[in-house]
């Protein structure tokens, strides 16, 4: 074991020694080499172009679609309910698992549907499920993508073993674009970044066979985003 | 891992000239290789006409790489530091055995038998999968791709889609043999029966390894993309996740990873995003959190450090490995990946593995290239690819570049070129000279001519005339014309 540890020190004093020492080399000649030119590239400032809601919505949806994920727009949590149902219904799910989510905690409870809820199954039993139900941390408008955070979204298995991913989404934690997100899941929180941070944009999904697009490999083959924009039925 | 399979194929990095020919006389790869250009080429297209300034993006990817890359050791000290505080564990590998070795370790320690493994370059660069199973672990790849080639016993022809040589028909077949399904040609089919088997792999492993995208030195952070979702399984299912990363993966800011999510799906597989990306930070917080008890990331150099040592081959360490080069080349388009002998193919590959093996084991891969420079035009991160290929020929001319080729040979190589040049210079710097070096050139290619063209030389004649000889082995020269333009000019004149 002191020699598995002594070998691993050498070893980390060998390559950055080796690092120095080969950089230190190529200064000569670093010094005839021409800098790139300075780029002020659209990534470098942070749109805060937060557009109104339904705009966002719209790309979301319109962005989603093209990556072949379903997605439906509802007011409340009442309608969350009813879609969630009528998914059931149509995948014939028999065994859903329910992650940690306050909101989907909230929105399946006393939910009467064909299929029976699981809520904290471990490993071995999500591998029997046929849907998981989780809720969304951040959404992206651009790409269509859901982002998940370990630390609020702490079942995220449920996203990925079942057959069927649902998301419940939240109008207001849709951005516009990829920075915008980055930058939030960097800053808000004191303890510092989630374990895991998850960026899901359609069904899994491979080319590996002669390039021909094959849904549902390893991921889900099926996801649907419930997006529930409370701001449109205040206006009503 | 090497198969015998493909070792009956395809010979080493030096034998390319003959693997070249094999690869040309394979029409099945030929129409693979044919779809995956339009295919990509197509889709790379479009996802780009998506960014508002393609260029501006590449530029600033290179800058923050050379910026990276310049100040090496703090960024990989800082992403060390930050990773452990969150509760990952670092190990430092200098080649490939001690990564194998470290992992050997872990998964002693842990007592695990079963590995899923997710794909990435950089094992397969030091053959890890052989390793593990000489020292009997259980390792099966779950990328859909890699699975096909590990079971048909081969190595990746591509570094996005290591299965493009395989047609549906021989991976049916495969299939048939191995996992006993019912031989068919649809994708869907074929797709849920990988799925139905590495499912129950899944669920038994013990220990995950994975690659790494990104490292962000600044929070500690690992980035992997994926679009099948076998990433996410592999390093959240098993109760020990081990990560193995070139050093040159490390970037400053977790901003930066904006940039090269912009880029890295675009040009690798032409989408705007891949299905999936994982940020993995350090370990769970909560012992009742989901993910594997223990994090590792390795930090492996094998050869990379010393390509720091000039600003030229230190752009070699600037690559994201999307493979955009290789789709673009009209030399991998032709011979695809195993004819480069090595796990990197393509014009990428013609450049890393002579730095990464050693130039005296892979003298033919930096003339595997017309330098048509369509490899630049594509990278992500600008990599003057011809100019290294020139580079690295400069040093298999000089010899200087390994130490291992023979001194002597290279002194008479040297003289006998110099007295060459002497006697070119001489000749041709007196007109009366000049005009005779023509006039005998006229008289003495009356031997080789045939219909008007120097074709391909007898042994004999080639070995008199060595630079001819070497030229007309591959395509026809032109002959001297019968009329020169000074004798012509000379006639109007008149």
């Amino acid at each position: 074991m002191m020699s598995d540890v002594s070998q691993e020190t050498n070893a980390r004093q060998a390559i950055l020694s080796s690092i120095r020492r080969h950089l230190a080399a190529s200064a000569p000649f670093d010094e005839q080499t021409p800098l790139l030119p300075q780029s002020e590239a659209e990534t470098l400032a942070v749109s805060s172009t937060s557009s109104d809601q339904s705009a966002l919505i719209e790309r979301f949806q319109r962005e989603l679609e093209a990556v072949a994920g379903h997605c439906v727009v509802v007011r409340n949590d009442r309608e969350a309910a009813e879609t969630i149902r009528r998914i059931i219904d149509e995948t014939k799910a028999r065994t859903i698992a329910l992650s940690d989510s306050p909101r989907v905690q909230q929105i399946t409870s006393g939910l009467e549907t064909s299929g029976q809820f699981l809520r904290g199954a471990d490993r071995s039993a999500l591998f029997d499920c046929d849907m998981g139900i989780t809720g969304v941390q951040w959404a992206i408008a651009e790409t269509g993508t859901l982002v998940l955070e370990s630390e609020r979204e702490r079942h995220r298995l449920a996203s990925l073993v079942p057959p069927v991913h649902v998301a419940i989404l939240e109008a207001n934690r849709i951005r516009q674009s990829m920075a915008e997100v980055l930058q939030g899941i960097n800053e808000q929180t004191a303890e510092g970044l989630s374990r895991t941070v998850t960026f899901i944009t359609g069904p899994s999904r491979t080319s590996d066979i002669e390039l021909t697009l094959a849904i549902g490999v390893h991921g889900p083959g099926q996801l649907h985003v419930i997006v529930i924009d409370d701001v449109q039925q205040t206006v009503e | 891992m090497e198969s015998a399979d493909t070792k009956k194929t395809y010979g080493p990095p030096n034998a390319f000239d003959q693997n070249a020919l094999k690869a040309l006389g394979d029409g099945q790869l030929h129409s693979a290789l044919r779809n995956l250009v339009v295919t990509f080429g197509k889709r790379r297209q479009e996802a780009i006409n998506s960014v508002d300034d393609w260029e501006g993006l590449r530029d600033r990817a290179r800058t923050i790489k050379d910026e990276t890359l310049a100040h090496l050791d703090r960024y990989l000290e800082e992403f060390a530091e930050n990773a452990e505080r969150a509760g990952a564990q670092i190990h430092w590998a200098r080649d490939g055995s001690e990564v194998a070795s470290i992992i050997l370790r872990l998964l002693q320690e842990q007592n695990a038998k079963r590995v899923v493994k997710s794909k990435s370059m950089a094992t397969e660069e030091i053959h890890l999968n052989a390793a593990l199973e000489s020292a009997g672990v259980d390792t099966v790849e779950t990328d859909l791709g890699e699975w096909i080639i590990q079971l048909a016993c081969e190595t990746p022809s591509h570094i996005v889609v290591p299965a493009i040589h395989k047609s549906k028909k021989q991976i049916a077949d495969l299939f048939a043999e191995k996992i006993g399904i019912e031989p068919t040609d649809d994708v869907a089919q074929l797709t849920s029966a990988a799925r139905r088997v590495l499912r129950q792999r899944f669920a038994e492993a013990d220990a995950g390894i994975s690659g790494v995208n990104f490292g962000v030195a600044e929070t500690g952070t690992i980035l992997i993309l994926e679009n099948e979702g076998n990433i996410r399984l592999t390093t959240s299912l098993p109760k020990i996740h081990i990560a193995v990363m070139g050093i040159e993966k490390v970037i400053p800011r977790f901003a930066d990873l904006d940039v090269f999510l912009k880029l890295l799906p675009r040009s690798g597989t032409g989408q705007r995003l891949t299905a999936y990306q994982s940020l993995i930070t350090g370990n769970k917080k909560h012992s009742d959190d989901e993910g594997p008890q223990e994090v590792h990331i390795i930090l492996m150099d094998n050869g990379r450090s010393r390509m720091l040592a000039h600003p030229l081959t230190r752009q070699s360490l600037a690559c994201i490995r999307c493979g955009a080069c290789l789709n673009a080349c009209p030399v991998y388009q032709q011979i695809g990946g195993h004819a480069y002998g090595s796990v990197y193919p393509g014009p990428i590959g013609a450049v890393i593995t002579p730095q990464l093996i050693g130039l005296s084991k892979a003298k033919q891969l930096p003339y595997a290239s017309s330098l048509c420079g369509a490899c630049r035009e594509v990278c992500p991160v600008k990599i003057d690819i011809p100019a290294l290929l020139l580079h690295l020929r400069a040093e298999v001319v000089e010899g200087s570049a390994t130490g291992t080729d023979d001194p002597a040979g290279r002194v008479r190589r040297k003289f006998a070129e110099r007295l060459a040049f002497r006697l070119f210079a001489f000749t041709w710097s007196s007109q009366t000279l000049y005009v005779w070096s023509g006039r005998l050139a006229r008289l003495m290619q009356r031997l080789v001519v045939r219909h008007g063209r120097i074709g391909k030389m007898s042994s004999v004649v080639a070995a008199i005339v060595p630079p001819l000889g070497a030229w007309t082995a591959w395509r026809d020269a032109r002959p001297i014309a019968a009329r020169t333009f000074r004798e012509q000019w000379r006639d109007i004149q008149q």
